[in-house]
C-alpha cells in the first residue's frame, strides 16, 4: 500500500503535463522567414478604411512602445515561440487591422463577449480586439437589424476564404432548431453558423458552450444543445474553451494565425496546445500545500486562511487543462483558485455534469471523455480522469493519516 | 400594419412587433427567440451546483444570479431549521462585487447603448468613445476579480460565506481600484467631481457641466424625451441591500413589499414564438431598476426629475447615470467598514441534511432578481428564475400593458425603439 501511494503520489507531483515546446532551431529559423515572409507581404495591403491605425491608436490609448514591446514578448511566449520572433509578433499585431474576424453569438450568456470585449483581457488585448479586429459582432455592432446583414454579408464577400469566424455559445438543435433564432429572418443557430462559415479561412470556436455546448448542453440538456465540433465538417476548427474563456488565448490564436497564416497545433479535443497544454495542477501557486499533504478541509478553516491546496473542497486541478493558473484573469488581477475556489475544470468537456461539484472528484463518478488518443496532454488528460481520482483520492487519505493537517497545534 | 424591428447590441437578441397607426406606434408586442432551458437543468441536481451553473445564465449580470442563488440556499436553510448568520465582513464583499458588477453594467450602457443610439436619433455628429466603457469596465472586473477570482462568471459565494480570505493588501487593492475608477468616471465622464455631482438638487444643476454627462442631457431633452416614454410611474424595489429600500412606489407614495407577492405569468406575442414569462407584483406591472431604486431612496435629485419629468425617458436614463456615482461612493464607504479580521465562513449544516423551499433576492443592475428553489435533501426539485427584464420588458395585451408596452404607445417608431433601450434589455437573462 505505501508503495503505490508514493507511486501515485510521483505521478501526480512530477511537472509531467507539458507540451514539448522545443523544436529545434532548424525548425524555428525556416518559421521565422516564413513569417517574416508573410508579414512583409500582410505590410503592402492597406488596411479596410474603415480600420483605425492601430500603433498610433495604442498610441492614444497611453500604450508606450515599451509596454507595447513588452507585450509582445509575452505573447510570444505564450504561444512557444522563441524570443527572437518578438518583433515579428510585434509586427503581426499591427497589422491586425488586415485580419478579418467575424463573431457571431448563438446560445448563450454573452460571457465570452463581455470578457474579451469589453472588460477582460491585458490592456493591450483588449484594445486590439474590442475596436480593431472584430468584423462584425451583433452585441457590439453600431449598425442594427437589417443594416447589420448586409455589412454581414458585405464582410463574407469581401474576405471570401480568408476571414476567420468566432462563434460563441452553443447550438441548439432540438424542435428543429427552434430554441435559437437570429435575424431579421429568423434563421436558426444551425442554419446561421453554416451559411456565415461556409466561406471562413478557419471556425474558432470561443467558450466552453461553442466548443462543448457548455451549460446549455448539462443534463437533460433541455434544447438538444452541442457545440460547433459536433456539427461543422470540413473545415479548420479550433477551440477555445473555458468559462469565459481567456482573451489572451483569443488574441494568441488571431496572432498566430496572421503570423504563419495556419492553425496553431492542437490536442486531440482541437484546443491550441499553447494554451490548453498546461494542466493548472502543474502550475498551481497551492501546489507545494499538496505535495505537503495541507489541504482545506471545510472552507473558512485554517488551512482555507493559509492557502493551502483546495482539492478536498472539490477542485479539479489535476484534471483541468487551461492556462489560467499562468496567465489568470481581468487583466492579471487573480483567478478562481487565488479566491480559494476551487477550479471547476470549465475547459474540459461536460465539466457541468462531471466537475462542476464542490466535492472531490474521487467521490464523484466520472467516465473518460470521448476523443481521439493522442500523446502528452490527451494520453495523460485521459489516464488522469479514471486513474488520478483513485489516486490522488488516496493521497488525501493518506494526509490525514499521516495527521498533518488535523492534529497540529497552530 | 405590423412591422418587425429586430433589436441587437444587446445580451442577445429580442423583437419588437410594432402596429403603427397614424404615424405613431399603437401598440407593440416583444419577443424573446432563444432559449436554453437552465431551470430544466438545474432540477435533480445537488442544491451546491447551482452556484456554478446560475452565474452562466447572464454574462453581464452573472454575479447577481451568483448572489441570488445563494441567498436562496441560504433562505432554505433557514426554512429547514438551521438558520445561516452571515457577520459583517461577509455581508459587506458580497455587496461590494455586486455593486462594481452593476457599475460595469452602467458604463457599458451609457457608452454602448445611450451614447449612440441618442447620437443616431438626434443626428448629432459627437463623437462617439466606446472604449471608455471598457477602460472603466475593466476596472470594475478587476475590483470584483480581487475577492471573487474572474469576472464574468465567478461562484466565490457560498452558503455561509465567501471562498476568499483577503488580506490587508487585498483590501487596498481593491480601494485603489475604486479610486482609480472614480477619477476615471469623474474626469471623462462628468467633468466635475463625485461629490459635487452628488450634491446636485435640481435637473437645472446639470447645466453646469460640460462632459459626457452633460451632452446626453442634453440630447435627451432635444429629443423630447423628458416629455416621452411615459410608463405606469409605478415601481418595485425587492432586493435588500446597504444602498436599496425594499418598496412598492405608486408616484412619489412610497409602501413595503415582499418579493413573495411576485408570480410570472404566460406573455402575449402573438408574432412570433417567445420564451419570455411576464413578471407581476400582486398581479400587476410595475417598473424596476434605477430609478425605482432612487426614488424609494427619495434622493433629492431624483424626486426633482420625477416632479418635473415624471417616468419619462430622461428620467430612466439621467437617474442611472445618477446611481451610478451614488454606488461608486457606497462602494468605497463599503470596503472602508470592511473587518478583515473576521471569519469568511461559517460551515453550515450539511446541504442533505436540508428539504425546504427558499427564495433569494436581489437587486440586479436591471432590477430585482428573484430566485425560488425547492430542495429535498440537498437535491433541487424544483428552481424558478425571474429576472429584472421580465418585470420592465413583458409582451402583454393591449389592455393591460407591461411598463415597456405602455412606454412606447403614441411615439414614433424611431423614438419608441430608443425608449425601449432606456429599460436595458438583457435577453438572455429573461428567457434563461
Ligand atoms: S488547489 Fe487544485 S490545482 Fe492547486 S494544487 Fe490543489 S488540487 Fe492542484
Ligand atoms: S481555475 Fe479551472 S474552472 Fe476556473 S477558470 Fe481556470 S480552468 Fe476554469
Amino acid at each position: 500500500m505505501a508503495d503505490r501511494i508514493e507511486g501515485v503520489k510521483k505521478l501526480f507531483t512530477s511537472k509531467s503535463a507539458r507540451v514539448e515546446t522545443n523544436m529545434g532551431d532548424a525548425h524555428y529559423e525556416k518559421l521565422f522567414q516564413s513569417c517574416q515572409a508573410r508579414i512583409e507581404e500582410l505590410k503592402t495591403q492597406t488596411p479596410r478604411e474603415n480600420r483605425l491605425d492601430i500603433d498610433s491608436f495604442l498610441d492614444d490609448q497611453g500604450v508606450n512602445r515599451r509596454d507595447f514591446m513588452k507585450w509582445a514578448s509575452a505573447v510570444t511566449g505564450m504561444l512557444m515561440l522563441p524570443s527572437s520572433f518578438t518583433p515579428l509578433v510585434a509586427d503581426a499585431a499591427l497589422l491586425m487591422n488586415r485580419a478579418p474576424v467575424i463573431w457571431l453569438e448563438l446560445s448563450d450568456c454573452a460571457g465570452n463577449t463581455e470578457a474579451i470585449l469589453r472588460s477582460d483581457g491585458p490592456k493591450i488585448d483588449e484594445i486590439l480586439l474590442d475596436i480593431i479586429s472584430l468584423e462584425f459582432n451583433e452585441t457590439i455592432m453600431a449598425a442594427s437589424g437589417h443594416q447589420a446583414e448586409k455589412q454581414l454579408e458585405d464582410a463574407i464577400h469581401t474576405f471570401k476564404g480568408k476571414y476567420l469566424l468566432f462563434v460563441e455559445g452553443a447550438i441548439p438543435m432540438g424542435l428543429d432548431g427552434q430554441y435559437g433564432t437570429i435575424g431579421a429572418h429568423a434563421e436558426t443557430f444551425y442554419d446561421h453558423l453554416m451559411r456565415i462559415s461556409k466561406d471562413a479561412a478557419a471556425v474558432v470556436a470561443v467558450g466552453s458552450c461553442a466548443t462543448f455546448g457548455g451549460v446549455p448542453a448539462a443534463s437533460p440538456n433541455p434544447t438538444q444543445a452541442v457545440g460547433v465540433m459536433d456539427v461543422l465538417k470540413g473545415k479548420p476548427l479550433i477551440n477555445i474553451p473555458a468559462c469565459p474563456a481567456n482573451p489572451a488565448n483569443m488574441v494568441g490564436v488571431i496572432i498566430h494565425y496572421i503570423l504563419t497564416g495556419q492553425v496553431p497545433e492542437l490536442d486531440s479535443l482541437l484546443r491550441p496546445k499553447f494554451a490548453f497544454g498546461y494542466r493548472i495542477h502543474d502550475n498551481c501557486e497551492r501546489r507545494a500545500h499538496f505535495d505537503a499533504g495541507e489541504f482545506v478541509e471545510e472552507w473558512g478553516d485554517h488551512g482555507a486562511k493559509h492557502n493551502h491546496c483546495l482539492y478536498k473542497v472539490g477542485c479539479k486541478g489535476p484534471m483541468t487543462f487551461n492556462n489560467c493558473s499562468i496567465i489568470r484573469y481581468n487583466e492579471g488581477v487573480n483567478w478562481p483558485i487565488g479566491v480559494g475556489r476551487g477550479c471547476i475544470g470549465c475547459s474540459e468537456p461536460d465539466f457541468w455534469d462531471k466537475y462542476a461539484h464542490e466535492r472531490p472528484i474521487s467521490s464523484v463518478n466520472i467516465k473518460a471523455p470521448t476523443g481521439g488518443v493522442e500523446k502528452t496532454v490527451d494520453e495523460f488528460g485521459l489516464g488522469l480522469l479514471t486513474a488520478a481520482s483513485i489516486g490522488i483520492g488516496i493521497h488525501a487519505v493518506a494526509s490525514v493519516i499521516a495527521g498533518k493537517t488535523e492534529n497540529k497545534e497552530y | 400594419m405590423i412591422t418587425k424591428k429586430l433589436i441587437d447590441k444587446i445580451e442577445g437578441e429580442a423583437c419588437v412587433y410594432f402596429d403603427i397607426k397614424d404615424r405613431v406606434v399603437d401598440f407593440a408586442t416583444i419577443a424573446f427567440p432563444n432559449f436554453r432551458g437552465i431551470q430544466e437543468i438545474l432540477k435533480g441536481k445537488n442544491a451546491l451546483d447551482a452556484l456554478v451553473i446560475t452565474p452562466r445564465v447572464c454574462g453581464i449580470c452573472g454575479h447577481a444570479h451568483l448572489m441570488a442563488t445563494v441567498r436562496a440556499i441560504e433562505d432554505a436553510y433557514k426554512n429547514g431549521g438551521y438558520e445561516i448568520v452571515l457577520n459583517q465582513k461577509i455581508q459587506k464583499i458580497r455587496e461590494f462585487t455586486l455593486i462594481m458588477e452593476t457599475i460595469q453594467n452602467h458604463l457599458k450602457w451609457i457608452y454602448l447603448t445611450i451614447m449612440p443610439e441618442l447620437a443616431q436619433l438626434n443626428k448629432s455628429t459627437k463623437i462617439l468613445t466606446p472604449l471608455k466603457s471598457a477602460f472603466g469596465s475593466s476596472i470594475a472586473a478587476r475590483a470584483i476579480a480581487t475577492f471573487a477570482g474572474q469576472w464574468p462568471h465567478s461562484s466565490y459565494m457560498l452558503p455561509g460565506g465567501i471562498t476568499c480570505d483577503p488580506t490587508n493588501i487585498d483590501a487596498l487593492k481593491a480601494k485603489s481600484y475604486v479610486d482609480e475608477l472614480t477619477s476615471f468616471f469623474e474626469k471623462e465622464s462628468l467633468g466635475i467631481g463625485i461629490e459635487e455631482f452628488l450634491a446636485f438638487e435640481s435637473c437645472k444643476d446639470f447645466k453646469n457641466m460640460d462632459s459626457d454627462i452633460s451632452f446626453i442631457e442634453e440630447e435627451l431633452i432635444k429629443a423630447g424625451m423628458n416629455k416621452k416614454g411615459f410608463s405606469h410611474d409605478r415601481f418595485i424595489v425587492l432586493g435588500n441591500h446597504s444602498y436599496t429600500n425594499p418598496s412598492k412606489i405608486n408616484q412619489t407614495r412610497i409602501y413595503c413589499a415582499d418579493a413573495m407577492c411576485v408570480e410570472d405569468i404566460d406573455s402575449y406575442s402573438p408574432n412570433e414564438k417567445t420564451y419570455a414569462k411576464n413578471a407581476v407584483y400582486s398581479g400587476s406591472y410595475y417598473e424596476a431598476g434605477s430609478l425605482a431604486r432612487q426614488m424609494s431612496l427619495n434622493v433629492p435629485i431624483v424626486k426633482n426629475m420625477h416632479r418635473r419629468y415624471k417616468d419619462s425617458a430622461y428620467s430612466r436614463v439621467m437617474a442611472r447615470i445618477f446611481e451610478l456615482a451614488y454606488l461608486l461612493k457606497e462602494s468605497n464607504s463599503i470596503l472602508d467598514d470592511i473587518d478583515i479580521s473576521e471569519a469568511s465562513f461559517n460551515a453550515p449544516q450539511h446541504i442533505n441534511a436540508i428539504t425546504a423551499t427558499g427564495i433569494g433576492v436581489v437587486e440586479a443592475p436591471r432590477g430585482p432578481l428573484v430566485h425560488k428553489v425547492s430542495l429535498e435533501k440537498g437535491v433541487i426539485k424544483e428552481y424558478k428564475i425571474i429576472t429584472p427584464t421580465q418585470f420592465n420588458i413583458g409582451s402583454s395585451t393591449k389592455s393591460d400593458p407591461t411598463p415597456a408596452q405602455k412606454s412606447m404607445i403614441g411615439v414614433s417608431k424611431e423614438d419608441a425603439l430608443f425608449i425601449f433601450r432606456t429599460f436595458d434589455v438583457c435577453s438572455v437573462c429573461t428567457t434563461h
